[in-house]
């Protein structure tokens, strides 16, 4: 306790939280990711009627942990002809966004880092950084399948982008606030995803596009490009990509949880139960991730034509409709 | 426009429910190293000898037309008469499986028809000479 009084007092009480939430939220990315690959792989082999992971722990959920002392103890391969500076780059932008969006994500009425004002304009931000990394890693590495991923998952990333925002917008006109906790307050009475669910599916299929999963995984698709923009990396860089991906995958439910499924709010009618509003806030979000599984294991990936027209003639249109209908909506209630 | 995305949705409700199934059904695979499968009838591995009946045991008489017809030279193939007129009976089989391309020429043309196909498909080694087979004590194991 002594120890801990010291450290409040030499950092100050704002540093001491920053650096605590930063080392917790560095414990939750990694125990994270170990979890969702289990899971992962469960529930594909689960899907196609296998058993998957078994022999390593009960139920199979070391298997992870061996998988990254593995890539932890291999090589780092450099290839000669890459653009050495931005392919060491690439795999710590890829990584240090994610770790940033954790600040201002409201994991209970008191667990947050930071009450940003802007807290959600803050996730996407960063969260753009992402497509930044991907194509400097797909430029660097010298290889025509990491470009042709990058390349892709540039134009699919910004194109998925405009539907997102629009959606998240007319949660934020709603909620009036870019504070993520007042966007979880204003849903006190009913979720956004029963007021609004148009606004919802959108986002949880474009969020799926974001994170580059499949039916959307075209920047890595296997058949056709190798392993995409990350052909190149290996061991520990390779696993940067990897742990990012399933990061950004935490992110992304915990930012629909907090929009559209009332945050750390018990499920409607459960209210009564003595259960901390984190554990709802990480019920919901592990809900949302087996759901966009358990999506990457029904669908064929889409071809790269049709996923810009879906885009571009489906999504962002309906986006705009649905945000003018309801900025009226919301202007006529007040 | 409209009947596509209402269409085109229903259909990606029906797959969804398809797996969402599956993830309760029994699994299909069989975990190989600790549970081992009965093989077809007709899978083919290493040849042994068959058991007949009458006489408890094989039915080779050493004519050596498996080590003649066979392509590679894998089959090695010795027989002793147990008195001056009787008939000549294997005292030794051996093949050499890792040569072994599994044609069935032997199975073809043993005229007594002792020779058949196993039902083995264990067969990887360590060592090149792990793939001699003693067809003889096979069957003396097996018995």
């Amino acid at each position: 306790m002594a120890a801990w009084q010291n450290l409040v007092n030499f950092l100050g009480p704002d540093l001491t939280r920053i650096v605590v939430g930063l080392v917790g939220v560095l414990a939750l990315v990694q125990v994270n990711a170990l979890f969702l690959v289990w899971l992962e792989r469960k529930v594909a082999a689960h899907i196609q009627l296998r058993i998957g992971p078994k022999e390593v722990g009960p139920f199979g959920i070391l298997q992870t942990i061996v998988d990254g002392i593995k890539l932890v103890s291999k090589e780092l391969i450099t290839p000669r002809h890459v653009d050495r500076k931005l392919f060491m780059l690439a795999p710590i932008a890829v990584f240090l966004p994610v770790l940033v969006s954790f600040v201002v994500i409201p994991f209970s009425e008191r667990l947050i880092i930071r009450d940003m004002n802007v807290g959600l304009l803050l996730i996407f931000a960063f969260s753009t950084f992402n497509v930044l990394a991907v194509l400097v890693g797909g430029w660097a590495s010298n290889n025509k399948y990491s470009l042709l991923g990058a390349v892709r998952a540039v134009a699919q990333n910004v194109a998925y982008e405009i539907p997102l925002l629009l959606t998240v917008l007319s949660v934020v006109m709603w909620s009036n606030s870019l504070q993520m906790s007042e966007i979880v307050a204003s849903q006190s009475k009913v979720w956004n995803v029963f007021w609004m669910p148009v606004a919802a599916l959108i986002y949880l299929i474009c969020a799926t596009a974001e994170t580059n999963r499949a039916p959307f995984d075209i920047p890595e698709a296997e058949s056709e490009l190798v392993a995409g923009f990350h052909t190149e990396y290996s061991g520990m860089r390779f696993a940067l990509f990897f742990l990012a991906e399933y990061s950004n995958m935490l992110i992304v439910a915990a930012v629909a949880t907090t929009l559209f499924f009332g945050g750390w709010k018990s499920f409607p009618g459960l209210g009564f139960l003595p259960v901390p509003g984190w554990i709802w806030f990480f019920a919901k979000t592990y809900v949302l991730i087996f759901v966009a599984m358990w999506v990457r294991w029904t669908f064929p990936r889409l071809r790269f034509d049709q996923l810009m027209n879906f885009c571009w003639k489906i999504m962002i249109p309906v986006a705009l409709l649905h945000l003018i209908v309801y900025a009226g909506v919301i202007k006529i209630i007040n | 426009m409209i009947k596509d995305i209402v269409e085109g949705g229903w259909s990606l409700i029906a797959g969804m429910w398809v797996t969402i199934r599956r993830i309760y059904r029994p699994v299909v695979t069989v975990q190989y190293p600790r549970k081992y499968l009965e093989m077809s009838p007709a899978y083919r591995g290493h040849i042994e000898f068959a058991q007949f009946p009458e006489t408890g045991s094989h039915n080779c008489v050493a004519c050596g037309t498996c080590m003649r017809f066979c392509p590679t030279n894998v089959i090695k193939v010795q027989g002793e008469k147990t008195h001056t007129h009787s008939e000549k009976r294997a005292s030794l089989y051996f093949i050499d499986f890792s040569h072994c391309s599994l044609c069935g020429l032997c199975v073809a043309n043993c005229p007594t028809q002792t020779l058949k196909f196993s039902g083995e498909y264990d067969l990887a080694h360590y060592s090149r000479w792990d793939g001699v087979v003693d067809l003889i004590q096979r069957l003396e194991e097996s018995a």
